[in-house]
């Protein structure tokens, strides 16, 4: 029962610490314009080349277009296959994607786990030898994890070693950066030798996401015990979980904001709309940057600052 | 030879000089130009850099005067902390707050912005240029100095120490970027390092008031108080556009009316200053490429009017805003249905793309690039074109402000395709081209040695493209390097010139709109002469 309030409490962690980062996302002021193309959502031909609807004579005459399909033709392959540092960075991409295939397969695993502890759930057998539908969910699983587990595992050495031993990644890593990939690999290893010497078919683990599904709740015929690696990787997975929202690995979420909200924030500003509301309220902050020339006293606006009568100070 | 790796924690150690370019220590030019394998910028002289911070690298970009004792030295610091923290605070910065939190947080140092970046690359990979040293040190400083527990966290995610060389040396190095944003636009994650650079040149402009003299004082100052960063006022740049509307007369045979302060006009043309005394037969070809299409257009008289550059877009968000600001006024007094923004880079960016969130209301009045309407003007077949007068090989630099940051690609193309059939793309192009070593008021900045530093570090990953551009033309025939951007232009006459690549290949550089009036088959005489450059 300490193992399931202990992955229910890195669990509320994970989500308070998103959630807080999130939050604060949405609540920044509207920006300036810093935007880098190609923006991926420009329809056409645009999005390859990099053009945008500024390409366009007279574009505020005309109704933007936009593709969805352009873009996820582009994000697609930019989190399943990281296309950004393949074609950037080949070598680091050699040991980054298998870490991050290791991650995502085996999010994809808790995911069968989850759709497996729900068919116990509802009293279905789960085994090789019952339905075809949890034959296949079995056998899914045991695949999706295995390659997961290996890949993951190779990976984060890969990574691992790669930063201890490359001049230029050396250079610039601390202790934190160490830490991360060591904890990752250490959990990657506890769970791979807990699935190859206790766990082979994932049973032990999807009664644990049964038994967190139930609060505690243990499937018929198993125990509550589960081998020392398997307890181990449920405390080290749950754990890391807790951790990433804290540190640069956020970047699984907030990248989103990092490319809608800054590199194709391309949105223009058209009289009377959303983005001139935001702007009246940002013209009305009072700055206090000290320098003679800017001549804010923590009272005057911005928009008072930055009107024609001044004169650039001295 | 590979130069020692520096730490970012070594900024902070007092040395004579942090960073050093050796001889024969950049990439080698191709044979023409082997002569300046070895050249490494002029050495500094003592007296010249005996009272201001010089120690970073071989040039200097500001000049900070030394402080004269401690207690000047302790209050630079608590104005670079009390500055810092103002980067974070909506009040004062929510121009970039978003932006800069995100690049502050997600970096995963993986490095792959540097091999990105020309400055790096040219200097033989000198550590203090990768972007993302530049980038830790400041991440450093404020996990340590600005965030709660930052002495704790400052063991386990790297320390730094703050004191006079860092935030001096810090200064400088925000001016070794042009702020391209080519290592932003391969980061897998999204960050920006560029963008670090630019804050931390707003919060010594804006908290410090720090500055290189030809950006600030000489440039948006004096743009404010005058009219212009050339110090033309009204009446100078009336009596200089006349002047050019009698030259083109007199180069091409063909007679053009300039418009002046013309109210109601569809269209108000934006000019760099620059280019009036620099390269006025832009202007004037500008003139008659919209006389001959027919286009209701006007010049402005009125102080900026006449200048559309806008120099806060580097280094001071206020600066930028003043200026953007009465830009907007211009137009709207005249009534204008759009503005025009001539053929320069980063006014393009300030107005069109940066201003558009200062700009609102009646203030906000439609700005648009002079490419797209030249294009159009090209392609409504109103000009007779000729494109055999333009029968000499032609390659196109891309000004990072219109393609990376505006997406503004192909009109520029089309025009080229349409006029020039010698015409030829550098390698890479479009929006993965390198920068021309002048951005971010580079090509402006004169102190010192560095335009030495500049055409020697930044500006040679252009030359090197420029000259594979054209490496399979006879050598004595000319070739011209097209560069829709004033301070693009700039960086290549100084690129030309030291290279001597004028004498040794034949290599010339112009607008684009110069090369429009050299197709038309009206002018009697063409507006391109090479012997005359």
């Amino acid at each position: 029962m300490s193992l399931i309030l202990l992955s229910y409490l890195c669990l509320a962690v994970f989500a308070l610490g998103a959630a807080v980062r999130v939050y604060k996302q949405f609540t920044l002021p509207l920006h300036l314009r810093w935007e880098l193309y190609p923006v991926k959502h420009e329809a056409g031909e645009k999005a390859q080349y990099g053009g945008s609807y500024m390409e366009e004579l007279n574009w505020w005459e005309k109704e933007r277009k936009k593709s969805l399909v352009n873009e996820l033709r582009f994000m697609i392959p930019e989190i399943f296959l990281l296309r950004g540092l393949r074609e950037e960075n080949r070598r680091l991409w050699n040991v980054s994607f298998p870490f991050h295939c290791g991650l995502y397969l085996l999010l994809g695993t808790l995911l069968l786990l989850f759709i497996g502890a729900i068919f116990m759930v509802f009293g279905l057998q789960f085994a090789p030898v019952s339905t075809h539908h949890s034959s296949f969910l079995y056998y899914l699983t045991i695949l999706v994890g295995f390659i997961g587990l290996i890949s993951g595992t190779v990976g984060t050495a890969g990574l691992l070693w790669r930063r201890m031993t490359d001049p230029e990644l050396k250079n610039y890593s601390s202790f934190a950066d160490y830490l991360n990939l060591f904890l990752f690999l250490i959990f990657f290893s506890v769970s791979l030798l807990a699935w190859l010497f206790h766990d082979p078919a994932f049973n032990g683990a999807r009664a644990y996401v049964y038994s967190l599904l139930l609060f505690g709740r243990i499937p018929e015929g198993m125990t509550s015990e589960g081998s020392f690696l398997g307890r181990l990787a449920v405390v080290l997975s749950s754990l890391l979980v807790a951790y990433i929202p804290f540190t640069h690995m956020s970047h699984m979420f907030m990248k989103y904001f990092m490319y809608h909200s800054v590199r194709w924030e391309d949105t223009p500003n058209l009289k009377g709309g959303k983005i001139e509301a935001a702007i009246w309220r940002n013209l009305g902050f009072r700055p206090t940057w000290a320098a003679a020339h800017i001549g804010a006293d923590g009272k005057k606006t911005w928009k008072e600052i930055a009107t024609p009568g001044s004169k650039g100070g001295k | 030879m590979r130069a020692p790796l520096l730490k970012p924690s070594d900024i902070s150690r007092p040395s004579s000089r942090l960073g050093h370019i050796q001889a024969g220590g950049m990439p080698p030019l191709p044979p023409l130009y082997e002569d300046f394998n070895n050249v490494t910028p002029s050495e500094l002289k003592e007296e010249k850099t005996a009272n201001i911070e010089a120690s970073l690298d071989d040039t200097v970009a500001i000049g900070i005067p030394k402080p004269e004792n401690r207690e000047e030295e302790e209050k630079y610091l608590r104005a670079f902390l009390t500055g810092l923290k103002k980067l974070f605070e909506k009040e004062n910065n929510w121009g970039f707050l978003q932006p800069l939190l995100l690049s502050m947080e997600l970096c995963a140092k993986c490095q792959t912005c540097s091999e990105a970046c020309p400055v790096f690359e040219m200097s033989g990979r000198q550590e203090i240029y990768r972007p993302s040293f530049r980038s830790e040190v400041v991440r450093r400083i404020y996990r340590k100095y600005i965030k709660p527990y930052g002495k704790i966290s400052a063991r386990l995610t790297g320390d730094i120490d703050l004191n006079w060389t860092t935030i001096a040396r810090l200064a400088e190095l925000a001016y070794r970027c042009t702020l391209c944003r080519r290592c932003a636009s391969v980061c897998p994650i999204g960050v920006d390092n560029a963008l670090i650079a630019h804050e931390v040149r707003k919060l010594f402009s804006q908290e410090l008031g720090i500055a290189p003299k030809e950006i600030h004082e000489k440039g948006s100052v004096q743009q404010l108080r005058m009219g212009s960063t050339t110090g033309m006022n009204p009446m100078a740049a009336r009596d200089s556009i006349d002047f050019v509307q009698e030259e083109m007369e007199e180069i091409t045979g063909y007679k053009v009316e300039i418009p002046w302060d013309k109210e109601g006009a569809e269209v108000l043309l934006l000019h760099n200053a620059g280019e009036v005394l620099s390269w006025p037969e832009n202007v004037g070809a500008f003139a008659i490429v919209f006389q001959a299409a027919g286009i209701s257009w006007t010049l402005s008289s009125e102080e900026l009017g006449y200048d559309v550059v806008n120099y806060g877009l580097w280094y001071d968000d206020v600066q930028m805003a003043r200026v953007a600001v009465k830009h907007a006024e211009i137009a709207r007094k005249l009534k204008v249905k759009k503005m025009i923004i001539g053929e320069c880079g980063h006014a393009h960016k300030a107005l069109t793309v940066i201003a558009d969130r200062v700009l609102t209301g009646d203030l906000n009045i439609p700005r648009e690039s002079a490419l797209v309407l030249l294009d159009d003007i090209v392609r409504s077949g109103k000009l007779n074109l000729d494109p055999s007068r333009n029968d000499f090989p032609i390659t196109l630099h891309d000004p990072c402000n219109i393609v990376r940051a505006m997406g503004i690609v192909e009109p520029q193309r089309r025009i080229l395709r349409r006029i020039a059939p010698k015409f030829r793309e550098m390698i890479p192009h479009g929006v993965d081209n390198y920068c021309c070593g002048g951005g971010s008021g580079f090509a402006i900045m004169s102190g010192y040695n560095f335009p030495e530093w500049r055409t020697l570090v930044s500006s040679r990953k252009k030359f090197l493209q420029i000259l594979e551009a054209f490496k399979d033309e006879p050598r004595d025939i000319p070739k011209y390097v097209c560069a829709p951007c004033s301070n693009c232009k700039g960086s290549i006459r100084d690129i030309l010139d030291y290279y001597h690549a004028r004498d040794r290949s034949h290599i010339y550089y112009g607008g684009l709109v110069d090369l429009i009036v050299n197709a038309m088959a009206d002018m009697k005489k063409p507006i391109i002469r090479f012997d005359a450059e």
